[in-house]
């Protein structure tokens, strides 16, 4: 029988860890200007899919690179810091080709509904908002916004991988890191998933006033990840 | 964004609680038929870890359709990623400190974190979908034992040394992932609508099955333990008899369907 009650005393730094990875996760994606399918029509502000996809795409991106960074150092600020560059330049990137497609196929200015004037260039944003729209493209705000969403969400995720890879364990080094990337993995979308129930689908960013709403996604995610990081820990720990 | 969203039941020819009983016992028999008659008489029975995977997806696919069609205020997707996020989670738990009870374990702990999802998406977001804490634990089950599955007819077994060096380091796991979470979801985001039948549903979930299991035993080429060509052959059986009967159930809910022909030359089109 497993020594359940060691495994977690060994491991509660790595469990309060898993659990501030998930909860930083479930925050970030309330940064990340999602438009869902209206903004995929240019119907809305934000990037044309939704929460899950984007924090996938992002999240797992900060993994790899936060992945790659635990085979050269130890050094945790470097792995979470290698995370959430990794993350940030995927979020980037996907919200600049969105910006040049609204700009220059869908023929749209990005203009914010939520807001007349953008809290950070101070342009004025409603007289550009298209007649029976909710806005469209990525204002200043809301790319800004997604950046600091995606280098949340990638030091999240490192630290939920970095955690579950140094946790005491008779597993191979290979098989530990398969099955830390998928724990990994899974916790991501859970927390991923908690937000965009929360935030109803849609967000266009820190700016909205949905952003509001994060301490009850928050809430949940911390205990569904303290739940999982326990499931998590007990599993590697205990092999 | 309110994907399907009706804000009502769905209508059911077959009744929930035959769907659940269907998937745990059949998903459970499967995984654990499949690992005993490999071990014990052939290693062509692997297949049937896939049979068990189709039954499981058929039941996330039937409890995702009855809580998507309350409108989720987000797509569809999130659901079925939501469902293998809990259910690889508590599958590799359960087989990780199960033994031979690993499915069992595994089923129960995915229930739990399910319900506490379900519960905590009600109290706390105040989603307010009366069944959320149900289908939460259904669809948190049915990732977990689709899982299962798949891994039973990858490598023959459900024994954690053998998943974990035959599916999970070699990363075959992420495909389970992708390809049951696709299963999972993408029937009900296939077919909602105000024409939705269950029964059409639920043959989108069979055939998304069925191209999981033929992954599956592409996959099952690499390993030991089990034989590839049963699951591909059943797999491809099972497919193709699912989408003649999807497409017939499509004929039988259109309005009219009409052949259009090929699209018009370019010479054609200008005239």
């Amino acid at each position: 029988m497993i020594d359940i009650a060691g495994i977690l005393i060994d491991n509660i730094l790595f469990v309060a860890l898993i659990t501030l990875g998930g909860v930083l996760i479930s925050w970030s994606v309330h940064f990340v200007p999602v438009g869902g399918a209206p903004a995929a029509m240019a119907q809305a502000t934000g990037i044309g899919t939704g929460t899950v996809q984007l924090a996938a795409g992002a999240g797992l991106t900060g993994l790899v690179t936060a992945g790659a960074m635990i085979n050269v150092t130890d050094s945790l600020p470097l792995i979470l810091a290698s995370g959430a560059v990794g993350a940030m330049i995927m979020i980037s990137v996907t919200m600049i080709v969105g910006t040049w497609v609204y700009t220059y196929g869908v023929g749209v200015p990005p203009a914010s509904a939520k807001v007349d004037y953008d809290p950070i260039t101070k342009d004025r944003q409603d007289i550009y908002v298209s007649q029976g729209t909710e806005g469209h493209g990525l204002p200043t705000v809301s790319f800004v916004s997604g950046v600091i969403g995606g280098g949340l969400g990638g030091i999240g995720g490192a630290m939920v991988y970095y955690s579950l890879v140094n946790i005491t364990t008779g597993l191979s080094a290979t098989n530990l890191m398969g099955l830390a990337s998928i724990f990994a993995v899974g916790i991501f979308f859970v927390n991923a998933v908690i937000p965009s129930y929360n935030i109803g689908g849609t967000i266009e960013g820190f700016h909205d006033p949905k952003f509001k709403r994060w301490p009850k996604a928050v809430i949940t995610s911390f205990i569904v990840t303290f739940m999982c990081s326990i499931v998590g820990v007990i599993a590697i720990g205990g092999l | 964004m309110s994907a399907g969203g009706s804000g009502g039941g769905a209508p059911e020819a077959i009744p929930q609680n035959k769907l659940i009983a269907f998937g745990v016992i059949a998903g459970l028999v499967g995984v654990y038929l499949s690992h005993y008659l490999v071990a014990y008489v052939s290693t062509a029975f692997s297949f049937i870890g896939g049979l068990a995977a189709i039954c499981a997806i058929v039941w996330g696919a039937a409890a995702v359709r009855r809580v998507a069609s309350y409108g989720l205020g987000t797509g569809v997707p999130s659901i079925g990623m939501l469902a293998l996020g809990m259910g690889v989670v508590a599958s590799m738990f359960g087989l990780a400190v199960g033994g031979i009870a690993g499915p069992i374990i595994a089923l129960l702990s995915a229930a739990i974190i399910g319900l506490v999802i379900g519960v905590l998406a009600n109290r706390v977001i105040g989603m307010g979908l009366p069944i959320m804490e149900q289908s939460m634990t259904e669809i948190a089950s049915a990732g977990c034992l689709t899982i299962l599955g798949l891994s039973a007819s990858m490598t023959g077994t459900f024994l954690f040394d053998a998943v974990l060096n035959n599916v999970v380091a070699t990363g075959y796991i992420a495909v389970i992932f992708i390809a049951g979470g696709l299963a999972i979801l993408h029937p009900f985001n296939a077919n909602l609508g105000p024409d939705e039948k269950q029964d059409r549903t639920l043959m989108t979930a069979v055939e998304k099955g069925a191209i999981a299991m033929i992954i599956a035993g592409i996959v099952s080429i690499t390993t030991d333990g089990a034989a590839s060509a049963p699951t591909i052959l059943i797999g491809l059986f099972i497919w193709y008899m699912a989408f003649e009967q999807y497409r017939k159930y499509v004929d039988r809910d259109a309005y009219d369907v009409v052949g259009v022909g090929l699209l018009p030359t370019e010479e054609e089109g200008s005239e």
